[in-house]
């Protein structure tokens, strides 16, 4: 899909005044990145879309309130994710164990068969370290190599300066590493 | 294809791993129809935009207003016709 074109500030203040065709603008900017942290969160490929979609219903009822502080619209959309996320976590914890290696193989950004993603035992190995990480750290994990995002840009949605992303990122490599050797993973090389 | 354990890495080389994270979080494509279905609740809720409406206390004093004076209005029409026509046929 296309990257749409447009100002932000502009979309967003008509989107808060109950422009729909604005809040659709900013739907298909952000639908991908939304699905894909609740996507990595969960592990879930049907979780991941019902709580996407929850995600949105709740921007769109709440986005009168929204305010730029000065922080991107993304992370305004990424607090409300996480935090379904983390409701969906704690009544999973009371019902049942998920099953950690039940994650889905998912067509890639290309949509095409031929570039369907089939994890490795090694893949699923290492997301089911991932999560086991603490939110914040996987949520770290997600926007930096899902999203490409960089230290800056995870800072602002994370609330953190870039020197608190890349000490986070950094110990959050190390304590990956570690949970590595303890469970005795071994991940093949190029 | 060689084989390396992550465990044997020194501290200050964790490219192995990055390398590794970016093969395993790599961008996943929600659903189209998934994508498309949720476009139409979003750009078409009408039980969400009733409840925002209303939720503006202004706007609902006003639906609320509104109602009882259209009310009061059909029950004085009634009444009026009643006293209009309703005599003459019983008279």
């Amino acid at each position: 899909m296309p990257e749409l074109e447009f100002n932000e500030e502009d979309v967003l203040s008509r989107a808060s005044q109950g422009d729909r065709d604005a809040f659709g603008l900013l739907y298909e900017r952000y639908i991908d990145r939304i699905f894909n942290y609740v996507y990595y969160r969960t592990g879930n490929l049907h979780d991941a879309e019902d709580l996407t979609a929850r995600v949105f219903q709740r921007a769109m009822n709440h986005i009168h309130n929204y305010t730029d502080r000065g922080v991107p619209f993304s992370a305004w959309l990424y607090r409300i994710a996480h935090n379904l996320v983390a409701n969906w976590h704690r009544d999973r914890s009371r019902r049942q164990e998920i099953p950690l290696n039940d994650l889905p193989v998912v067509p890639s950004k290309d949509d095409r068969p031929e570039a369907t993603l089939v994890r490795s035992q090694e893949q699923d190995a290492l997301l089911r370290l991932i999560r086991q990480l603490p939110a914040e750290r996987q949520t770290l994990l997600i926007l930096k190599f899902v999203e490409n995002l960089s230290n800056a840009e995870i800072g602002q949605i994370m609330g953190r300066s870039e020197g608190a992303v890349k000490s986070l990122y950094h110990r959050t490599l190390l304590a990956l590493r570690d949970q590595i050797g303890d469970q005795n993973i071994t991940l093949e090389g190029d | 294809m060689s084989t390396s354990k992550l465990t044997s890495m020194p501290e200050d080389d964790l490219n192995d791993l990055e390398a590794h994270l970016a093969g395993t979080l790599r961008p996943v494509a929600p659903r189209r129809d998934f994508v498309q279905r949720l476009r139409e609740r979003v750009h078409l809720p009408p039980r969400a935009e009733i409840a925002t409406r209303l939720r503006d206390w202004q706007t609902l004093v006003l639906v609320v207003g509104g109602v009882i004076s259209g009310t009061l209005v059909i029950i004085t029409v009634a009444r009026a016709m009643f006293h209009l026509f309703g005599k003459r046929n019983v008279g």
